[in-house]
């Protein structure tokens, strides 16, 4: 029961169950052998631009590239 | 075919004595319009030009239509591995699509890129219809946007009410923890009581009906299961640990959220490239009819230069004979 007793503190740090779920998964990625090591990173790829809009114009766009932890 | 080569180097003579402009393929058929001295049939510059460029637009289509159909294969076993993320969380949790709340935000999904015939449009026809749907007193509705031709859609009457657009999401393939991140920068960014998904389910390369996914926030969810219903049978389950029932909801919706966004994006990238394969397929039939059209006028001009001609030859000499 070792999450049980580690998800008010993950909580309090501002992550979402995805996040910490995504961590964890990343960790388990981490184990593996290669070649399915960089098998697995492959999928670990993260890459978009993501931009908020206030007021019906759109503010300057953030590109999110492979910060999966961010 | 000598005739025809005369013919043309006479002209070619003949016009560039005539006039100093360029020669263009417009330009040629004015000047033969002004009816010059020898030039005697219609040119069929022009429809040789117009033939050639629609050859080549035949070519690129083939080769968009292949890319898609290849790509296709392996995105759809993506997508139909990925239904099974979801199923467990509709089995659970219901679709709370009727579910009645105050702030709704409309994921219209989309893709970056067009040719695909009319899949943006409906994503973006089906959003702009949910929000007719959940309008109300006090009730507000706001877009987040996945891909940029939804975006150039919605900008144009509702932008006052997008509150976030995503854009560059297939530059990479897709993969979950991609749409993890992005799921979360949405819950951390967006205040919502329901998320409605709006995509295009792959049914097969023809058919892509709109779909809607409903995720409801977690305090929605616990209010749902006390009022009974579905939502209610919740609390068969036994809950393992120390947690209390609202933590387990909120990780749960939060994770039903980043599964269903996953498979949405999934379905609708899936659609694109059977929308584009089959969109890319009738333009090049559409093409290969011009084509056939274009050859036929090409041949009958060419045919009937060719006997004026020869009757005029003709004609000629039998008129030295007689």
């Amino acid at each position: 029961m070792a999450s049980t007793a580690a998800v008010p503190f993950w909580r309090a740090a501002g992550m979402t169950y995805i996040t910490y779920s995504n961590i964890c998964a990343s960790l388990v990625r981490g184990c593996l052998k290669e070649p399915y090591k960089s098998e697995a990173a492959s999928r670990e790829k993260v890459h978009f631009t993501i931009s908020k809009w206030a007021n019906g114009k759109p503010e300057k766009p953030t590109i999110r590239s492979d910060s999966p932890d961010q | 075919m000598a005739m025809a080569a005369l013919r043309r180097e006479g002209r070619r003579f003949l016009l560039s004595s005539a006039s100093s402009t360029p020669i263009t393929a417009r330009s040629a058929i004015s000047n033969e319009e002004s009816c010059l001295f020898g030039a005697r049939s219609i040119s069929t510059q022009i429809v040789r030009n117009r033939m050639k460029s629609v050859r080549n637009i035949q070519k690129i289509t083939k080769a968009m239509k292949m890319v898609a159909a290849s790509k296709l294969r392996g995105v759809q076993t993506k997508t139909e591995n990925s239904r099974g993320l979801w199923q467990p969380f509709v089995a659970l949790l219901g679709d709370g699509f009727s579910v009645d709340v105050k702030k709704n935000v409309v994921i219209t999904v989309s893709s970056d890129k067009g040719l695909c015939g009319g899949i943006n449009s409906t994503s973006v026809k089906v959003s702009k219809a949910l929000t007719r749907v959940y309008s109300g007193p006090e009730k507000e509705t706001k877009y987040v946007v996945l891909g940029e031709k939804g975006k150039a859609q919605l900008v144009r009457d509702s932008k006052n009410r997008i509150e976030l657009t995503i854009s560059e999401l297939q530059k990479n393939p897709l993969n979950y923890t991609q749409v993890a991140v992005l799921a979360d920068d949405i819950l951390k960014n967006v205040e919502f009581d329901a998320l409605r998904i709006v995509f295009n389910k792959f049914h097969s390369v023809v058919s892509f009906p709109p779909t809607v996914s409903t995720i409801l926030s977690p305090e929605i969810v616990e209010k749902e299961s006390e009022a009974g219903g579905r939502l209610g049978d919740l609390d068969l389950y036994e809950i393992e640990g120390g947690e209390t029932k609202s933590e387990v909801l909120q990780n749960l919706s939060e994770f039903q959220f980043s599964c269903v966004l996953f498979n949405a994006v999934l379905e609708n990238g899936c659609s694109e490239l059977g929308a584009r394969m089959s969109a890319m397929d009738s333009s090049s039939k559409n093409a290969g009819e011009m084509l056939d059209r274009l050859t036929l006028t090409y041949n009958r001009t060419r045919q009937a230069s060719i006997t004026t001609e020869l009757i005029e030859i003709i004609s000629g000499a039998s008129a030295l004979e007689g």
